[in-house]
């Protein structure tokens, strides 16, 4: 039964990795979407969309760290 | 015969002396259509009629109340790619923000539900490093899911300038659509108000029917359509004023 169990968890960390790995790939589309956009149409707010698509990148890689690390 | 009406000149028939010279010197040629044109473009008062339109245009927008505002008139940072040099921006529109209030609503849920979650014991079959990973990667998608409806609403844009009307949508992560009409093509406007949130909150769909090669436009759940149609007459009027005068930018 822990065979089955650790088996179990196995998988649900490899699933975990692979979901972060894809969710960090997805993280990067947006940054590249954003900069786009925003060379497409400049506005006020521009640069502060430019900063949170950075930040959401930075945090997406710190969970494939955490994921690796903590599980 | 035609004559030369204008003594010191010289008539096409007029016999000529090579050896006759004229003591007074040959006037410069006058060029009288500039004048014409010059003075068809101004009215009675000394204003321009593009400036008066202009002023009409503006005094129907009023200004924007603050910066957020998804009805900016004729603002100081805005650009866009595709603009031209001398093109002047009249008017950009968003959606309506209570269109928002959706996406709003639906991320204040995702926030809140994994301190639901804490009641029904979905995770803890779990161990405690899974769980911790998954509230986080949970409330990763819930910022991901709002900042991508924030970008869509954002860039989605409306355009009015004084020579065109363009709609610049984003509809996902790599689409970009972009159409224009210019203002001398337009030739039809409706408005459309549907349902109890958009007459209350005053915003509603406006159709533009073109003569150029996108046959409609369409600007989608934009504030005050009434404004915009009124603006759009006017700018209208000032084309084919300029039409009639031979103004071509």
């Amino acid at each position: 039964m822990e065979i089955i169990n650790n088996y179990i968890l196995l998988a649900t960390k490899f699933i975990f990795l692979l979901g972060t790995l894809i969710y960090f790939i997805f993280a990067l589309i947006v940054v590249k979407q954003t900069t786009t956009l925003s060379r497409s149409v400049y506005d006020k707010f521009n640069s502060i969309l430019i900063i949170f698509s950075y930040t959401h990148l930075v945090f997406s890689f710190f969970l494939i760290l955490l994921t690796f690390i903590i599980l | 015969m035609p004559r030369a009406k204008d003594l010191d000149t010289v008539a096409p028939d007029d016999f000529l002396n090579s050896t006759l010279k004229s003591p007074l010197p040959p006037r410069p040629i006058k060029k009288p259509q500039n004048k014409k044109i010059k003075h068809l473009h101004q009215s009675s008062n000394g204003k321009s009629h593009s400036a008066q339109f202009r002023q009409n245009v503006y005094g129907i927008l009023g200004k924007t109340k603050h910066p957020f505002s998804s009805f900016l008139v004729k603002p100081k940072v805005f650009n866009f790619r595709e603009r031209d040099t001398d093109e002047e921006i009249i008017l950009v529109l968003r959606r309506h923000w209570i269109t928002n209030l959706t996406w709003i609503l639906i991320t204040l849920s995702m926030i809140i539900a994994p301190i639901l979650l804490t009641t029904v014991p979905l995770l803890e079959s779990f161990p405690p490093a899974y769980q911790f990973i998954s509230i986080i990667f949970w409330y990763l998608i819930t910022f991901i899911y709002s900042f991508e409806q924030l970008l869509s609403w954002y860039f989605n844009v409306y355009i009015i300038t004084d020579e065109r009307v363009i709609d610049i949508d984003f509809n996902n992560l790599l689409s970009k659509n972009f159409s224009e009409a210019k203002i001398s093509m337009i030739q039809d406007v409706t408005s459309t108000i549907i349902g109890v949130s958009q007459t209350f909150f005053n915003f509603g769909n406006i159709q533009i029917q073109t003569a150029a090669e996108v046959p409609e436009i369409t600007f989608e759940k934009v504030p005050n359509p009434e404004i915009i149609i009124k603006v759009l007459g006017q700018l209208r009027q000032e084309e084919e004023l300029e039409n009639i005068e031979g103004r071509v930018k």
